[in-house]
Parts: C-alpha cells; sequence; structure tokens
C-alpha cells in the first residue's frame, strides 16, 4: 500500500516561505494498491495539484475511476473538489462516501459550487458522480481494500477510516478533540470547558466509547495519521474547536500498539521550523513508536511484507447507496 | 490613500515554492486614507494575515472599525473573512458593502459560508464584532460615502455573473479596484472606461496571457491585454495588475508582468506605470 499526502493543512490554506517544505495545502491522502482502485482521503486544496497529476494518465481520457473518502464537510476538507480536474472529464468515475446527515450529501457538495459562490455550477461535472452515505461504524469494501470507519469528537461530527489491504493498514483520524474534556456534537458551543473541568456523566460515557472506537480503528496498524493542529497551550485556550495535539496522537497511537505515527493537520499558524521542533520533541517520548510529520509531497510504502490478518470488526456493515 | 497588498491570487490559494514572490494568497487589499481610515477591499484569504496584522493595534483592543468593500460573492473574495482574527473580539465594528439587491440578501450570502455543514461558526452572530451590511445598487449609480471616501460602484461583466468595480476618491486623489472583469470581445462598455477615467491608481484584474485568456473566454477574467487597454483607454496613470491565475508560477508573472509593459508602450501608453502586485507591496496613490 502506498500513501502520498497533497495536502497536511487545517483550516485553511497558508502559502508562503515559511510553509514550503510541510505545503500550506488543506488535508488530501491518496492511498493506492496494487491492481486496486485510486483511494483519496478528503478533498482540501491539495486534491488539485494531484488532479493535475492523474489527468495526464487514464483521467484525461475519461476512464479513470475514484473513490473519495472524506472525513467531514467543513471547508478545507472539500475546498479542493470543485478544482478537482477529473470531475470536468466525461467518463470518469468519482464515488464519494461520507457520513450521512439529514440533509442528502449530494446537496451538501452542490451547495459548495451554488451562485453566488462559483462560477461553474457543480452540475457541469461530467463525470459520473455518486454518493455513499455512510452510519457510523460502517464497513464496506472497495476493490481488495477493506474500509471501516468510527466517529470523531469534531463540531457537526468527522469520521475517521481505517484502510486494510493484504495485512497492510492505515487509519485516517482527523478531525477530533481528546476524548476527555468535552463533547462536541451539533451544538454551536459558546463557552468551553478548561482542560480538567468536570464532564457531566453521559458525556463521560459517550466519550469513552468513542475513545475505544477510536482505538480499536487504529489497532495495530502500520500508520496512523493523527490530527495534531494544537500546542498544548492553543488546545487549553480552544478545548471546543475539535482538535488535538501531538501528545493526545501519540497517547492513541501507543494505546493501540500502533506502529508508525504521522503528524498531520497543523494549525495555520504553523512554520516549518515549528512542525520541526514539535517533531523532534516526540521523539524523545515515544517509547518504539515511530512518529513522522507528514509533508505535501511525503510517499510511504506501508507494511509491504506483512502477512495478512483480520481487521478488527468494529460493527455491522451497513452502506446506503446513492445516486 | 495607501493601499498594501495582502492577496493576489485568482480562484484558490497557490501554496509552494512557485509563489513565495508574489503570493498565494487569494483577493485582499487594505487602503489606508489620508484620514487614517481602514478600507478593506475583498476578503479572500489574505485577509488572515491582515487580520494578524491589525490585532496590533486597536482591533487587538475591541475598539477597530473598518469597512470592507467586497467586489463579489466568489470564494475567492470572501473565504478570509471567517478567518480574520478581528471580527471575533466584540467591539469591532464593520462596515460590510457589497454587490446585491438588499443588505439581507448580502447577509444571506455571507451566512451561507458559515452555514454549520461548512463552518463551526454556524452562523455571522456568533462572530463578537459588529457587523453591519450594506448593499451597493449598482442599478442606482451605486454612488455612497464611507470613512471620508467618495465611491462608486460599477457592475463590470464576470463570465455567467457580474463584479463590482470601485472608484475611490479621497482629496483629489482616485484609486479603482477591478477585480474579475471579463469584457466582452468588444471591449470595456463606455460607462466602465467613464469609472477608471484618469484613475491615479488603477488596480485591474490581470489573470490571464492573451493566449489563455482566448481558451478561457467563458471564465470572465481579463488578460494583461485587456487591462492595458483600458489604463490607455482611461488615460490612467498607473495600472497594477493582480489576480493572477492559480497556476501561474513567481517566473510566469514576471513574464506577465514583462509582456503587459510592452502591451502598454504599444498601445501609445508608455507615460503609463505598470506595477504587478504582491503580497506585502505598499503603494502611494
Amino acid at each position: 500500500m502506498k500513501v502520498r499526502f497533497w495536502g497536511v493543512r487545517g483550516s485553511f490554506p497558508v502559502p508562503g516561505a515559511d510553509t514550503n517544505r510541510y505545503g500550506g495545502n488543506t488535508s488530501c491522502v491518496e492511498v493506492r494498491v496494487d491492481g486496486g482502485p485510486l483511494i483519496v482521503i478528503d478533498a482540501g486544496t491539495g486534491i488539485r495539484k494531484l488532479g493535475k497529476e492523474l489527468m495526464q494518465g487514464e483521467f484525461g481520457e475519461g476512464k479513470g475511476t475514484a473513490h473519495l473518502l472524506v472525513s467531514h464537510t467543513h471547508w478545507d476538507h472539500i475546498q479542493g473538489l470543485p478544482f478537482f480536474a477529473p470531475i470536468y472529464q466525461r467518463g470518469n468515475r468519482l464515488h464519494v462516501y461520507a457520513r450521512q446527515r439529514d440533509t442528502h450529501l449530494r446537496m451538501v457538495f452542490a451547495s459548495q459550487t451554488d451562485a453566488p459562490y462559483f462560477p461553474v455550477p457543480f452540475d457541469a461535472a461530467q463525470a459520473d458522480i455518486s454518493y455513499r452515505e455512510l452510519i457510523e461504524g460502517a464497513r464496506f469494501e472497495i476493490g481488495p481494500v477493506r474500509v471501516s470507519c468510527t466517529r470523531l469528537n469534531h463540531p457537526w461530527i468527522a469520521m475517521a477510516y481505517r484502510l486494510d489491504y493484504d495485512g497492510a493498514s492505515v487509519a485516517y483520524v482527523t478531525d477530533t478533540a481528546p476524548f476527555r474534556d468535552i463533547l462536541i456534537e451539533q451544538e454551536f458551543i459558546r463557552t468551553p470547558p478548561r482542560p480538567g473541568d468536570p464532564l457531566k456523566p453521559d458525556d463521560a460515557a459517550k466519550l469513552a466509547a468513542m475513545r475505544d472506537g477510536v482505538v480499536k480503528l487504529c489497532e495495530g496498524a502500520d500508520l496512523v495519521i493523527y490530527d495534531t493542529q494544537f500546542t498544548p497551550e492553543e488546545y487549553a485556550q480552544r478545548t471546543h474547536w475539535g482538535h488535538s495535539t501531538a501528545d493526545d496522537a501519540i497517547e492513541i497511537a501507543l494505546s493501540a500498539g500502533a506502529k508508525k505515527l504521522a503528524l498531520f493537520h497543523y494549525d495555520p499558524t504553523r512554520t516549518d521550523a515549528d512542525v520541526d521542533r514539535i517533531l523532534s520533541d516526540c521523539r524523545v517520548r515515544t517509547r518504539g513508536l515511530e512518529v513522522i510529520a507528514s509533508a505535501e509531497g511525503m510517499e510511504l510504502t506501508v507494511g509491504k511484507t506483512r502477512p495478512s490478518r483480520e481487521m478488527q470488526i468494529i460493527s455491522p456493515i451497513e452502506v446506503r447507496k446513492w445516486k | 490613500m495607501e493601499v498594501t497588498f495582502y492577496g493576489v491570487r485568482g480562484s484558490i490559494p497557490a501554496p509552494g515554492p512557485d509563489t513565495n514572490r508574489y503570493g498565494g494568497n487569494t483577493s485582499c487589499v487594505a487602503l489606508r486614507t489620508a484620514g487614517g481610515a481602514l478600507v478593506i477591499l475583498d476578503a479572500g484569504t489574505g485577509m488572515v494575515p491582515l487580520g494578524r496584522a491589525l490585532l496590533a493595534g486597536d482591533f487587538g483592543k475591541g475598539k477597530g472599525v473598518a469597512a470592507v468593500f467586497v467586489s463579489h460573492a466568489h470564494w475567492d473574495h470572501i473565504q478570509g473573512f471567517p478567518f480574520f482574527a478581528p471580527v471575533f473580539i466584540p467591539g469591532n465594528r464593520f462596515m460590510v458593502y457589497g454587490p446585491g439587491r438588499s443588505s439581507t440578501m448580502l447577509e444571506g450570502i455571507l451566512e451561507g459560508q458559515m452555514n454549520p455543514h461548512f463552518s463551526p461558526l454556524h452562523t455571522m452572530r456568533n462572530l463578537g464584532a459588529t457587523i453591519e451590511l450594506a448593499a451597493v445598487d449598482a442599478a442606482d449609480d451605486g454612488e455612497f460615502i464611507e470613512s471620508g471616501l467618495l465611491v462608486r460602484g460599477h457592475l463590470n461583466p464576470h463570465g455567467a455573473t457580474t463584479a463590482l468595480a470601485y472608484r475611490i476618491e479621497e482629496e483629489g486623489r482616485v484609486l479603482v479596484y477591478a477585480s474579475d472583469a471579463g469584457y466582452p470581445a468588444t471591449g470595456p462598455s463606455e460607462a466602465t472606461l467613464a469609472l477608471y477615467a484618469d484613475a491615479d491608481v488603477l488596480i485591474h484584474d490581470c489573470t490571464y496571457t492573451p493566449e489563455d485568456r482566448a481558451q478561457r473566454m467563458e471564465r470572465g477574467f481579463s488578460s494583461i491585454a485587456d487591462a492595458a487597454d483600458c489604463a490607455v483607454r482611461a488615460r490612467v496613470k498607473h495600472l497594477v495588475m493582480t489576480h493572477y491565475d492559480q497556476d501561474y508560477t513567481d517566473d510566469m508573472v514576471d513574464a506577465l508582468a514583462a509582456r503587459c509593459r510592452q502591451i502598454l508602450d504599444d498601445k501609445g501608453g508608455s507615460q503609463i506605470a505598470l506595477t504587478a502586485a504582491r503580497e506585502g507591496m505598499t503603494l502611494k496613490v
């Protein structure tokens, strides 16, 4: 399994000399397996350059198929899609997966490019685009790749995904707050708690279950890509924003017995030098877990030589297909 | 008047080493009036670093006041607003002008980008600052007074839609901001040229080379030739290029500027000064 990073930034794209090395584009990760279809996770601005590259191959001839797993529909995870060239080429197929909502997924995506916000209506996309709405805990297959998902602690709720193929596994866990100080769901939170403030018992139980789901999703994974937007000081001020620190990511990865952790979804204020510092600080404290900092253009080969093993069963399969 | 550029890119932010010199942020220009007021032209991602810079002054204390002139509601002209730090600080006041038949309509447009599907803010009402909105009705001359400036808005064609160009006058000095202008093959209208007439500085859409423009007419952007044509015909003193295509590297923008100089000279505009806007650049009007 090959993993390539096209966008590693959170909140909004950050051009400038300070972000040249890790990159300023918002979230987008490409996953490839031998003989399997292309899988893309999230459609932040990084997907634009992926699209340009894809158009050099079969997508340029209208013969490409891609599967797009969307963590959630906040701007930084979908804003690149209208600039993803393959969707304007007749014959290409795009399957979009995201968590089920009361509003149909297609409507959510289409409204991104409604007048007056965008010059090209979503209907102008000539590719065949289908939508699959997922319930929390759904399991399904994309060709030879087994996919599972679990919910995260983020405003309006995000989904984490795990991909398993031929004994190799990757978990993509963003965006999420840690599972200890606040339960974040649909409501706007005006006054956030401070870290360590007592939780309501119901919330504590929900968060514990959510954390279990995430640990299970990451269990034994060869690679865990995790939301590390904040420093601990930033987190203390913004517990309700739904983002974690590198410490939180390490804690989950260690609990899950993961092999490698990729820091991801950097705060827009984070310079390359800041990321270097955070990474070297992590490496001091990780008891055998390998920690890397994801960067635009970085390509990783995951678990090539491992024997296959059964994936953790998280909950019954349910995939609702829409067209 | 003095203008500082914070975002000069069109369509979508373009991070990367290839855009370091001109910058990859989408449209945003800060105008400081002779009287000391702040007017922000467009609210692309360039508005984010502007907001950070403003926190050092009155806006950091909740005592800031600014006007925002929005050309139109395409993402690259409004997407910086929900990340503009001063809007989260109670006490700051913003007067937002933009196209629309009513201020309610304009409000609806800004609300739309904060819809909970897309943004954790849910609604503009969750921003701490006071935000007032005023629709600029170009059909009714589009004239208004703001921060001691006499302002006139005019709708330019922009693909399937339109974008407001603003003529801004203070103490006999004239600045025109005309982003996203896609004139028909016959060129700009008389009304457009009247808006630009004798401007000291014309900040104009220069998205494309003439060749790229010819391939993408329906997108409604100008080429450097369109911008040069306007500058010459409207007897402008200084043409400033902006809104570069997201795929143009710094070297390509260098070449674009050199070619624009040549086109100006060929059209009899050798006396017109030319600048390719870049992030961080300040110009006096």
